[in-house]
């Protein structure tokens, strides 16, 4: 019986061991391929023939089975000029719960999304790879506008490329516009000029139809972001960096304090919110507008997808306005870019392929043939899923790509270019781009998320001390973390 | 005889061993298992959290500095507050119900099985579909489940989880409904345990029924209450996905929790040091707690 019992720990033991040894394994044989490539990285030449796995995150996700289409298209045509690369969809949707164990296990994708908050910190990380010598080499790294690539570097080393830049503007559910009858004859939304006739706007569409103005985010950091862009209009401004490089938190200015009042009286002066603005994300936003629950909603060019395939809103029913302007006509637009990012552990080869995808998608800074065919593919994709196809924000600024680029969208329009004008007039104009907060913009918009979270629950709110409070913690934490 | 006796002796001896040696192999496994992921981790983290990373990559040593930047961080009073505030309410609203539900479970002599699965059936949901549920629930304005049930009865919307201080006492009801059923059970099998003897004796010289639960049952169920509490104190001290999904820790922090505080640091932040440091902080608090619970109801037993 004992002899039976040893026996038995000895082969849970081994198998115990042994499963540890083969979760190792791979790891280290990871390894071993990274330093081989680089190894022959730096021998150079007959690298090309080499076999190369581009894992796409940028992959669409199963259930955009029209986008996936287009994605199988492309890389029929990337097989053709690159028969050594293997492509591997790799869907992935980054999120910050998943993001660092793939990471640190080597399992992230050579390429993929993120969202335009991250760069800085998987910068920080040392998650992602350098590319600045790679798109030195072709040519690319004059080729990004230059307001976004600050948002891709750190120490002049680049380290993504914008998927797409956005600049802030206001959504229109242009169907509540007309029941509510704030249309032209021309069946073009009235949309409101400052953020007082914003007010009065929403109010008359919630006595109109009973659903939302406005709606207006308080869950999470996104609510921060957007209020900095009011504050703007309101003329204040939120950080400053003084000569000596240190950063001074200005949050309890009189300017912001009265954006702040603003917002306050849009839920109890107005009461033109949706029911619960400190449950509303960026996410939740798009449904609000998408699904006709709110009639207005701070957004991006980028994003006109959003409302009308992911939420049902029809293509000629949407609107992108500029943002209203403060009271003494100040009026900006908070932009920025989303960005691709490289997985740091993927090796030269295995990014040039990725970038070499990108040129057949139309979203790299070449105007190839190949190219205009796969801008050609996307705006069909995008007529057919009822996405406005409209003017891109330049995130890339050679004049050859521009040009390819207006072609294609004038070619493929599908809306009526009077819904979207304003917005672009409005963003050509100097100084109406305005790049987000310097210092430590998330420690900024959480603070400000607090005090929007705390006027719109309370009617009695405090907004003076509030912001004080804010200004405090914020300029608490740029000491900490930045200005060292 | 001596000599025969002490030959017995090593041979009892001998064989003592032998079978400790089986049985050390038989634990050999787990305790193998337990260093893998209980006490590297937990070793790991402690060394961790006196580290500055880049990303999970530790730097270099900076000895308490990452304790010291919690102690600073503006959300770190709300969060130790918020934390001990939900131990008091979970403590007043959720440790009794439970207690309540089994003497009542026991108690009850028709459609027993029914009560007792109808107690028990919030516990099969997932957890993250029960807040989320709640969450409609407590919807303010005249789309929320509840305030659509008020307006029935003519009662103006509530707006339930955006009052501050409000949050934490409806969270917390939330996690009792969705709790309260399988400890109930556990108080019921202990109740049921009891000899029934003790009752009959009881009844006979005229104990009424509130006398029997003081002095018998009571009496009986306080060791197990005794842990079922600090299990609940030890639970809730990491109270995480409630308040995430329901409020994400707002209104302006009314709710944000200690672990929740850990998980932005992770999770949001990317600055694990910190997080591990927390981390170690919730530790020596819920040790300290135990410790000290445990040392005042040892005296009260005897």
């Amino acid at each position: 019986m004992k002899k039976i019992c040893i026996l038995m720990c000895f082969v849970l033991m081994i198998s115990l061991l042994s499963g540890c040894g083969k979760k190792e394994e791979p790891a280290t044989n990871d390894g071993a391929v990274t330093e081989e490539n680089t190894n022959t990285e730096a021998e150079g030449t007959d690298a090309a023939a080499e076999k190369v796995t581009l894992k796409l995150g940028i992959w669409p996700e199963d259930t955009l089975t029209d986008d996936i289409k287009l994605h199988e298209g492309y890389v029929k045509t990337f097989n053709a000029a690159h028969p050594n690369v293997e492509v591997v969809p790799a869907y992935y949707k980054y999120a910050t719960d998943t993001f660092v164990s793939l990471a640190e296990s080597g399992n992230l994708p050579t390429i993929f999304e993120s969202w335009y908050t991250e760069p800085q910190k998987l910068i920080n990380g040392g998650f992602v790879a350098d590319i600045t010598d790679i798109l030195e080499e072709r040519g690319w790294l004059d080729a990004i506008n230059p307001s976004i690539s600050d948002l891709l570097s750190k120490d002049g080393r680049i380290y993504g490329i914008p998927r797409d830049g956005y600049a802030l503007g206001l959504m229109l559910n242009v169907e509540l516009f007309e029941e509510a009858g704030l249309v032209d004859d021309n069946g073009v939304p009235k949309y409101p000029k400052t953020w007082t006739e914003l007010a009065e706007t929403a109010k008359a569409i919630k006595d109109a139809t009973g659903q939302a103005g406005i709606c207006l985010l308080a869950k999470d950091n996104a609510g921060g972001w957007h209020f900095s862009n009011i504050a703007w209009a309101f003329g204040a401004t939120l950080t400053e960096q003084g000569t000596d490089g240190k950063f001074t938190a200005n949050v309890d200015s009189k300017e912001a304090i009265a954006a702040m009042e603003y917002v306050k009286s849009l839920k109890w002066e107005y009461d033109v919110l949706t029911p619960d603005p400190t449950n509303e994300d960026w996410g939740t936003g798009f449904v609000n507008l998408g699904t006709g629950t709110a009639a207005m909603y701070i957004a991006a060019n980028d994003a006109v997808n959003q409302p009308t395939q992911v939420n049902g809103l029809p293509v000629d029913k949407l609107s992108l306005v500029p943002l209203p302007a403060g009271p003494d006509g100040q009026q900006y637009s908070l932009s920025g870019g989303t960005p691709y990012m490289f997985s740091k552990d993927a090796t030269k080869e295995e990014i040039e392929a990725a970038l070499d995808y990108l040129e057949i998608m139309g979203k790299a800074p070449v105007a190839t043939e190949d190219a205009i065919a796969g801008m050609k593919a996307d705006n069909q994709n995008k007529i057919n899923n009822g996405v406005p196809v409209i003017p891109r924000f330049p995130c890339w600024i050679n004049e050859d790509l521009l040009a390819a680029e207006k072609a294609v969208t004038d070619e493929f329009n599908n809306v009526d270019m009077k819904l979207y004008n304003d917005y672009y007039e409005a963003i050509k104009k100097e100084g109406n781009l305005r790049l987000e907060e310097v210092g430590s913009a998330q420690d900024l918009y959480a603070e400000l998320t607090k005090v929007l979270q705390a006027v719109i629950t309370d009617k009695n709110a405090n907004v003076p001390a509030l912001m004080k409070q804010a200004d405090e913690n914020y300029q608490k934490l740029l000491d900490t973390n930045v200005n060292k | 005889m001596d000599e025969t006796r002490e030959k017995k002796m090593t041979i009892k001896r001998t064989s003592k061993y032998k079978s400790d040696i089986a049985g050390w192999l038989i634990i050999l496994p787990s305790i193998i298992l337990f260093a893998f992921f209980v006490w590297e981790p937990l070793i790991e983290s402690i060394r961790l959290s006196l580290y500055s990373a880049k990303g999970m990559q530790t730097i270099e040593f900076v000895g308490f500095d990452n304790y010291a930047k919690i102690f600073n961080h503006p959300d770190f009073a709300a969060a130790l507050r918020n934390t001990f505030i939900y131990i008091v309410w979970s403590l007043v609203i959720g440790f009794f119900v439970p207690i309540f539900l089994g003497v009542l479970l026991t108690e009850t002599v028709h459609l027993k099985g029914f009560f007792r699965f109808g107690i028990y059936f919030p516990n099969i949901m997932p957890g993250i579909a029960t807040v989320m549920m709640w969450g409609y629930f407590f919807r303010p304005g005249p789309t929320g489940v509840l305030n659509i049930l008020l307006e029935k009865i003519g009662i103006e919307p509530q707006v339930w989880l955006t009052n501050p201080s409000w949050t934490i006492p409806l969270i917390i009801l939330t996690m009792t409904w969705k709790g309260a059923g399988s400890t109930a059970l556990i108080y019921m099998a202990n109740i049921s345990g009891i000899n029934p003897e003790l009752y009959e004796a009881a009844t006979i010289d005229g104990a009424s029924i509130l006398k029997r639960v003081r002095h018998i049952t009571m009496p009986s169920i306080f060791s197990l209450g005794k842990t079922l509490l600090i299990l609940q104190v030890i639970a809730v001290f990491q109270i995480l996905y409630e308040p995430l999904i329901m409020t994400n820790g707002g209104p302006n922090n009314a709710s944000i929790s200690i672990m929740q505080l850990v998980y932005n640091y992770a999770f949001r932040d990317f600055n694990y040091p910190m997080a591990a440091a927390l981390s170690v902080m919730i530790c020596l608090v819920l040790v300290v707690l135990s410790g000290t619970y445990f040392k005042i109801t040892k005296e009260k037993e005897y």
